[in-house]
């Protein structure tokens, strides 16, 4: 056994210097050939027709260049990314989401393209105001353009709506405040059905014995962003997640706006317009509505295709409510075309990436409809083609419109925030905890930016 | 008193062999409700997996309570198969996403092929050598390979990553099959636990028989044991199909990707977006299908030749 | 023609005749000829792919490795961090309890499943039909539970509606959580388990069963005195390997809850699994990862000796 011992220390000892030197950093294997293969990432199979044809114009156009798509679900693309970066194997040019790029910006592994753009354009008026900035990051620099954008509202259930008496004006005009509730809270309550078939807002409405609620609940219950679950409330009040709006470094989820608005979300848990976040674990909202447990969820536009396609339950849109301060808001992402900054051919990548960001691709994109183009000159006919799909998405795009929505809050250390704002967003909703421990949580997470 | 039959894989007609003959005791009918209990809780999920498969994905969730299929339909194992044109599965609630499946299936079979025979064949030559043979550090050196079961998986992982990388072997079958083809330490401890119940005699009228080591391994160890080594090569060639995060690491692209990861392609490919229930079961059952079958063509096998191992 | 009834000094370990000792010695050296021949593939195996990544998952360890930024060694901050660690704390324990949910429901239930199987029906289908769930892989297993036990559409809660048992949150509760887990994996590992325990009960001999009724003993009795010991080596197997494999539950975690409600189900390598490839902390990871590989060294370790498990009393 000694003799072991001995020899596993020696290991050890020596294991210590290969492992620290363990890889090079990537933009020392970077290069700018303008020809050859350009390996391409996506998720999102559902626009995968529409980019798969802007590949074939774009290589039509460009015989030296080769593109090979991949499309790598969401649930297993980060994690393969950040193999495919360790095993020096990346992508050159991979859509990436404003919460994750600022840990590729920390490590070098992203081609800032401010020099190239100065070179060769884009216009940058051209992109719906607002998109471009969120890809510009904590240092400065900007590292991709904006291929399309987002924003949240409303989906419901259009029959169950008729039968409580519910208008559509009525949906497109709701308000809200943490006080009462507003006129969100009633219509809530009058969606929500006990199992005697009692609504929310009669007497004798049983909160422990409900066949249908009035909102539906995510899990976890909205993390550090709660991009769909209450930021759209939050903001109506003024509210900001950070201190600034992008790469901030103290957050606010001390704010007594936040904990209030926490406080009347948990509320309708009580009242019984909100099933219990325990029984939201694993269900999706879309399944949710379709079996009549739910009347109305909150949702990004980026999965609308998703809930046109439901079957067995009519849905309609309508736009967030307007808040106390007299608008309305509504948290808007865009995602973006980034190039690796240990690619070998990042010459004709770039190529690709102005292609995608122009006009001529983004308007097959448009005319896929799944999602809305950056672009501004594109967006009608992309939610003319989404609206022939079955569902109406102009209560989502009419924020950007109307300049009520704000972005999302890229910030560093994305992924230990919302590790800490999950578990503390879940002791609060199920009753655990008071909303006051939020401000602890808030002192966790500020702590990240000040050690470093 | 009852005479006892030997050990018979069959039960012969009306007889069930170990038991006194005569019937229906209060012991008996609890013994066979718990059993039955059982096997229901274990069956019940595969019927469920085959009510999903055949399903509609845009409506299954309508009719959760429904202990038949929502809207009946092939479509899932199309998509499975590759056989579904992209506007079919995307109306029925797939992904669209490319499924190569003979190409998945034959990697998972060459994979865990590999893997099987050479843990099985170097196990047992390993755990014979600590069962039977004598010499300086053997506990020492078996309880160390013991301590390969404690090593959490994901310590490995990484390391091992980085050493494939660096030979250049990723995404080749040789990076999935290599650090489970020499030694797992569930094989060497499992073996030697059965080579440790053979009695001595049997080796000892060898040896007087002037038979070495290897050829007493060979000729009578093995052959004796058959029921115990097919056993092991089942059992491993089921985990090594099953297994998932390695070959998610260094086998990823279309050429070695084995079915269990190419189930990854039914998952959420939105953020938030739903899974495709239907084609994820379909593939489930398809998946686990050669398995079986290899089970059903073995499984006899394996029960008829436990029951002699060993026995004097 | 030495006798050598006197030993040669310290040359032989005290055998009786110097001639017969070199023989012996000679044996013993082209035995462990033998054995390294029988014993070198796994060895190569075992130093190449467990050893040499574990040490140099352990240098790791001692470095503030985060993926692509400067590393550099921080000697035992890591471990300090981890002493003072809550969610480390909390991982450990949400593990042992799952461990010991698991290990205790799966291994009575195996037992049990073995001893029925021997002793009331002889049919191979039967035994095929437990060990499906095994054919299954891990992940699938995880997701088709998910999707039965759901707390709002789930057929499960269905049917307990219909005895008027309200919806249990079997992922979404804190007290849940743990137990739901443990039964999917025992649902899964149950017949694969029950298995390895059956092989173990055929290769004890019929005859003294046989003697066993004739001394008038209960299948009760027979099952305490006789199967029960005679089975120790198998079970000690199935008892190290079961407990080890359940320290190291991961895909069901990783698959469904995602260490939550709160953390009630972060169990430590699902923690790990966390620190490395979401947090990308992956020196801080390898160190959980040294002290989980230590915490089940000594674990397993003290089950073989509690159980002799190099023994056999068989013969």
């Amino acid at each position: 056994m000694k003799r072991t011992t001995t020899a596993a220390l020696a290991a050890a000892v020596l294991a210590l210097a290969p492992a620290c030197a363990a890889e090079r950093p990537p933009a020392e294997s970077g290069g700018w050939a303008e020809t050859g293969e350009v390996t391409y990432w996506m998720w999102d199979a559902n626009q995968l027709p529409a980019y798969q044809r802007c590949a074939d114009e774009f290589e039509a156009a460009n015989p030296g260049i080769d593109i090979a798509i991949e499309q790598v679900g969401w649930d297993y693309y980060w994690g393969r990314l950040l193999t495919a970066f360790v095993a020096n194997a990346a992508p050159d040019v991979f859509v990436n989401h404003t919460s994750k790029y600022g840990d590729h910006t920390a490590r070098g592994l992203i081609e800032p393209l401010d020099e190239l753009i100065a070179r060769d354009g884009p216009d940058l008026a051209q992109f719906v105001e607002g998109t471009g900035d969120l890809w510009v990051g904590d240092d400065g620099r900007r590292y991709g353009l904006p291929k399309d954008f987002d924003a949240v509202g409303i989906f419901y259930n259009a029959a169950m709506a008729r039968e409580a008496g519910i208008t559509p004006e009525q949906m497109q005009n709701l308000t809200w405040n943490p006080q009462d509730g507003g006129t969100f809270e009633r219509v809530l309550a009058r969606l929500s059905v006990d199992r005697n078939g009692v609504r929310g807002d009669e007497p004798g409405f049983d909160p422990r014995n409900v066949a249908t609620y009035g909102l539906g609940i995510n899990y976890p219950p909205g993390g550090g962003s709660g991009q769909t679950e209450w930021s759209y409330l939050t903001a109506t009040l003024g509210w900001t997640h950070t201190d600034r709006p992008l790469w901030g470094t103290r957050f606010n989820y001390d704010d007594p706006r936040f904990q209030d608005t926490i406080a009347w979300w948990r509320g309708l848990v009580e009242k019984g317009y909100m099933p219990p976040v325990e029984q939201a674990v694993g269900t999706e909202l879309g399944q949710l509505l379709q079996a009549g447990r739910v009347a109305l969820v909150t949702d990004g536009s980026w999965n609308i295709r998703t809930y046109a396609r439901l079957g067995g339950v009519e849905l309609d849109t309508a736009p967030t409510p307007i808040g106390p301060l007299g608008h309305r808001a509504a948290m808007t992402n865009s995602l973006a075309d980034t190039i690796a900054a240990g690619s070998p051919n990042k010459g004709a990548a770039w190529k690709w990436v102005r292609y995608l960001a122009s006009p001529e691709c983004q308007a097959v994109v448009a005319e896929g409809g799944v999602v809305v183009p950056a672009i501004a000159s594109v967006v009608p006919t992309a939610e003319a083609a989404i609206g022939a799909h079955g569902l109406d998405i102009t209560p989502f795009t009419r924020q950007l419109r109307e300049g009520t929505a704000f972005p999302f809050p890229a910030a560093q250390h994305a992924a230990e925030v919302d590790a800490i704002m999950e578990t503390a967003m879940e002791r609060v909703m199920t009753g655990r905890a008071d909303v006051s421990s939020l401000t602890a949580a808030n002192e966790a997470v500020n702590a990240l930016f000040t050690q470093g | 008193m009852v005479t006892v039959d030997a050990d018979t894989a069959v039960a012969p007609a009306g007889r069930t062999p170990g038991r006194e003959a005569g019937g229906l005791t209060p012991g008996r009918v609890l013994a066979w409700a718990c059993l039955l209990a059982i096997i229901l809780v274990t069956l019940f999920p595969f019927y469920w997996m085959l009510r999903t498969a055949l399903s509609n994905g845009t409506t299954l969730a309508t009719a959760g309570g429904s202990f038949l299929p929502v809207d009946f339909t092939w479509g899932a194992f199309r998509r499975v198969l590759g056989l579904a044109t992209l506007e079919e599965a995307q109306a029925e609630g797939g992904t669209g996403s490319a499924v190569d499946f003979w190409v998945y299936l034959r990697n998972s079979v060459v994979v865990s092929a590999l893997i099987t025979a050479g843990q099985v064949f170097f196990g047992a030559l390993a755990a014979y050598a600590f069962a039977r043979m004598r010499w300086p550090g053997r506990d020492a050196v078996f309880f160390v390979l013991l301590t390969a079961l404690m090593v959490p998986p994901i310590f490995t992982h990484l390391p091992n990553f980085l050493l494939m990388r660096d030979l250049g072997l990723l995404n080749t079958y040789a990076a999935l099959v290599l650090p489970f083809f020499f030694m797992t330490p569930f094989a060497v401890f499992f073996l030697r636990q059965f080579f440790l119940g053979i009695s001595r005699e049997i080796e000892e009228a060898a040896r007087l028989d002037g038979a070495g080591h290897v050829r007493t391994f060979f000729r009578i160890i093995v052959p004796m044991s058959w029921g115990p080594i097919t056993t092991l090569a089942l059992l491993q060639y089921v985990q090594s199909w099953n297994e998932y995060f390695w070959p998610l690491l260094v086998g990823s692209e279309r050429s070695v990707r084995t079915l269990t990861v190419a189930l990854g392609v039914f998952r959420a490919q939105t953020p938030q977006g739903g899974l495709d229930w239907p084609g994820l079961m379909a593939a489930t059952l398809v998946a686990a299908l050669p398995v079986l079958l290899l089970f059903l063509a073995f499984g006899r096998k394996i029960v008829d030749s436990i029951g002699f191992s060993g026995i004097k | 023609m030495t006798t050598a009834a006197v030993p040669a000094t310290g040359a032989t370990a005290g055998g009786p005749g110097g001639a017969h000792a070199t023989a012996r010695r000679a044996r013993t050296r082209r035995e462990t000829w033998v054995a390294l021949g029988f014993t070198l593939p796994t060895i190569f195996g075992f130093v190449v792919f467990y050893l040499w990544p574990s040490v140099r998952g352990l240098g790791l360890s001692f470095t503030d490795y985060r993926f692509f930024s400067d590393t550099s060694f921080v000697g035992l901050a890591n471990y300090q961090r981890l002493l003072a660690d809550e969610t480390f704390w909390n991982a450990m324990a949400v593990t042992v309890w799952y461990v010991v949910l698991n290990i205790g429901f799966q291994t009575v239930l195996a037992v049990l499943l073995a001893v029925l199987l021997h002793r009331l029906t002889r049919s191979v289908v039967i035994r095929g039909l437990v060990l499906m769930p095994y054919l299954v892989a891990n992940v699938v297993v995880a997701l088709l539970w998910f999707w039965m036990l759901d707390a709002q559409i789930g057929i499960v809660n269905e049917m307990l509606s219909w005895f008027g048992i309200g919806p249990i949150s079997f992922f979404g509760s804190e007290s849940w959580a743990i137990p739901t887990i443990a039964f999917v994996n025992t649902w899964r590992h149950l017949g694969y388990t029950a298995l390895l325990i059956f092989a173990g009960l055929v290769m004890i001999p019929r005859t003294l069963y046989e003697a066993g009724r004739v001394d008038g003993a209960s299948e009760w009795q027979m099952f305490w005195r006789i199967t029960l010991p005679l089975l120790r080596p198998v079970l000690a197997l199935v008892l190290v390997v079961t407990v080890v494999g359940s320290f190291q539950v991961f895909d069901t975690v990783a698959v469904t809850t995602m260490g939550g409600p709160a953390d009630a189900s972060r169990v430590i390598q699902y923690h790990i699994f966390d620190l490395a490839f979401e947090r990308l902390d992956y020196g801080y990871a390898s160190a959980v990862s040294v002290v989980l590989l230590v915490i089940l060294s000594v674990i397993a370790f003290v089950q073989l000796r509690l159980m002799r498990a190099g023994e056999s009393d068989l013969g």
